[in-house]
């Protein structure tokens, strides 16, 4: 009896101490891949880092500190006298006309995008409706096909519209995506049905149901679909450069490159401008960035 | 009556909106692209069919101006793309890999890595462009170099990848986080009992686990890579002696800069840019996705 007793328990023992040895490996393996992932990290970090931070300690420094060979890092006299004149100059046009112009463009356009793809997806997902699959299916092929080629005939119908100098003409044509209709459709699935079918039941309409129960629940994904749809908007560079010509109604990213012309060599007050342009953007980051991080792995399909 | 009518009618209602927009800045614009670049247009009049003219000229006249824009701009944009894609894909993963043991630091380390993707394209471009300014750069005063970075090769093309990379690895270091978050833990064990080292199981476990979402950001890479613009533009401006000038500058050039509009040549062009797209594209996918 006794015997048996010991036998159970140095197994037991056995066992224990096999885990343990097994556990200190472990923990050795992944504090090993740590430090190396850490190193890695870290240096790889400084690449990326540096260039922001140049940019902005350069944006403080007086221009005549920037052209002399031999630099700091630190600016030798913080000055503010860059965003200052980039602020009030406007013989090459105005900055805070490009930024207003760019807030109005991509706020527009947002609100426009959450309209009508949430609307849709809505449709594609929840009601049923005379050659709605192939319809969808005809959406979806349709992201395969390369934009490039729509460029030259959009700037026509554009054109004809009226649109160029117009902040219609960035803010219509993307509404036409079809990518955030998939995205906020996938994201529809994954409501129950019973929640609209029992409205439906008790006599709802469609657009009731559509507004009261359903966009309610899709916030996180409208979330996501407003911060992309902004900063692609805040960031379109080569379309809104063909459409506008008038400085005055340009937004600034690709005024920017206007400024590029016009500062040259002005290092000092570009790095300002640049700095300016990214604002709205890098406070979206800020505050939101969990919705963007989320929102990038529910657009390429990873589900857990 | 009126009331089942109505229902019928409602869910065209819903989709009315996008579809009608999609038909008009979408289907219109891509079947008339192509269209066009059969034709002589320029924009104001008229196009008047030409058949195959477009293409004969980019593609075979050896003598035309056109000819040489064209084969110096996809060769140029082929180029990029072979010089992008495999190192963007790369560093992303690897930072990725980085971050899934969980270092110190890691929630920084993934929102610094992944800031530059929200930035503009331009001033993306002002940053570096004094970055890598001869005499007044950081980077060849850091170094100790006299590398003339926008002018001279192989260190224009050099440039315009980090830029590029540093820009963009965001999107797809996610991705891949969310990929190496979801492979389930039990199949390291397993080939932890079997003793395999780090590197099998990486090639074993790991990238097979990771197929779809590699499969995906290779091909959305390379597409976003072809249409390539911003950064040989305001970085090099095309130089040296053309040698960053892409297709997609020749295309703007050509259809929409000073002088009477080539638009219908210029159509040739993006379509055959298009077709490079689609079938590099179409092909990664078959590759990617049938070798098991």
């Amino acid at each position: 009896m006794n015997n048996i007793k010991q036998q159970k328990v140095s197994e037991v023992q056995k066992k224990q101490n096999k885990i343990n040895t097994n556990n200190k490996k472990m923990f050795t393996a992944t504090s090993t891949s740590k430090i190396v992932s850490f190193s890695f990290l870290f240096l790889l970090s400084v690449v990326w880092i540096i260039p922001v931070i140049w940019t902005m300690l350069t944006s403080f420094k007086l221009e005549s500190e920037v052209q002399t060979v031999g630099f700091k890092i630190l600016p030798v006299q913080w000055v503010i006298v860059n965003y200052v004149d980039v602020l009030t100059n406007t013989a090459s046009g105005s900055i805070v006309r490009w930024f207003l112009n760019s807030l109005f463009i991509s706020t527009v356009h947002t609100i426009l995008v959450l309209i009508i793809t949430s609307m849709s997806a809505y449709a594609y997902s929840r009601l049923k409706f005379k050659g709605k699959d192939f319809l969808f299916w005809l959406l979806m092929s349709a992201m395969m096909f390369p934009s490039v080629i729509n460029l030259i005939p959009l700037y026509k119908i554009v054109s004809s519209f009226g649109w160029i100098n117009n902040a219609l003409a960035v803010i219509v044509p993307g509404l036409s995506g079809v990518f955030n209709i998939y995205l906020i459709k996938q994201f529809m699935m994954g409501i129950p049905k019973e929640y609209d079918e029992s409205a439906r039941v008790d006599g709802a309409t469609e657009w009731v149901i559509y507004t009261k129960i359903i966009l309610p629940l899709i916030r996180p994904i409208l979330t996501v679909v407003a911060l992309f749809s902004f900063t692609a908007s805040w960031n379109d560079f080569l379309w809104p450069s063909i459409v506008f010509n008038d400085v005055d109604k340009m937004p600034i990213t690709p005024a920017l490159q206007l400024l590029q012309g016009a500062y040259d060599i002005q290092i000092a007050h570009l790095m300002a401008a640049a700095i300016i342009s990214i604002i709205p953007t890098f406070l979206l980051y800020l505050f939101a960035q969990k919705y963007f991080l989320e929102g990038l792995s529910l657009s390429s399909g990873v589900k857990g | 009556m009126y009331n089942k009518k109505n229902k019928n009618l409602t869910p065209y209602a819903f989709i009315a909106p996008h579809l009608i927009l999609f038909i008009i800045f979408f289907a219109i614009p891509a079947v008339f692209g192509i269209f066009i670049s059969f034709t002589n247009w320029n924009i104001m009049s008229s196009p008047k069919w030409v058949g195959f003219q477009n293409y004969y000229e980019i593609l075979l006249n050896k003598d035309s101006t056109f000819y040489m824009q064209f084969h110096n701009g996809l060769k140029n944009t082929v180029m990029f793309v072979i010089f992008t894609v495999p190192v963007s894909i790369i560093t992303a993963l690897s930072v990725a890999l980085a971050l899934n043991a969980k270092p110190k630091g890691n929630k920084f380390f993934q929102s610094l890595f992944y800031l530059p993707s929200l930035l503009s394209i331009s001033s993306v471009i002002l940053t570096w462009h004094f970055l890598f300014n001869r005499n007044l750069g950081p980077i060849n005063n850091i170094f100790n170099l006299k590398i003339n970075w926008y002018g001279q090769q192989p260190f224009t093309w050099i440039a315009i990848v980090i830029i590029t990379v540093w820009w963009g690895i965001g999107g797809n270091m996610v991705i891949y986080q969310a990929a190496l978050a979801s492979i389930p833990k039990e199949l390291y064990e397993a080939a932890d009992l079997d003793g395999a080292g780090a590197i099998i199981k990486f090639f074993k476990i790991t990238l097979p686990s990771m197929k779809n979402q590699l499969t995906y950001t290779v091909i959305m890479t390379t597409i976003a890579q072809f249409n390539i613009y911003g950064q040989p533009l305001m970085f090099s401006k095309g130089g040296p002696k053309g040698s960053t000038y892409v297709l997609l500058m020749y295309i703007r050039q050509l259809a929409f800069g000073s002088g009477e509009s080539i638009a219908g040549l210029a159509s040739a062009m993006a379509v055959m840019l298009g077709l490079c797209i689609i079938s590099v594209s179409s092909l990664q996918f078959f590759l990617l996705r049938n070798n098991d």
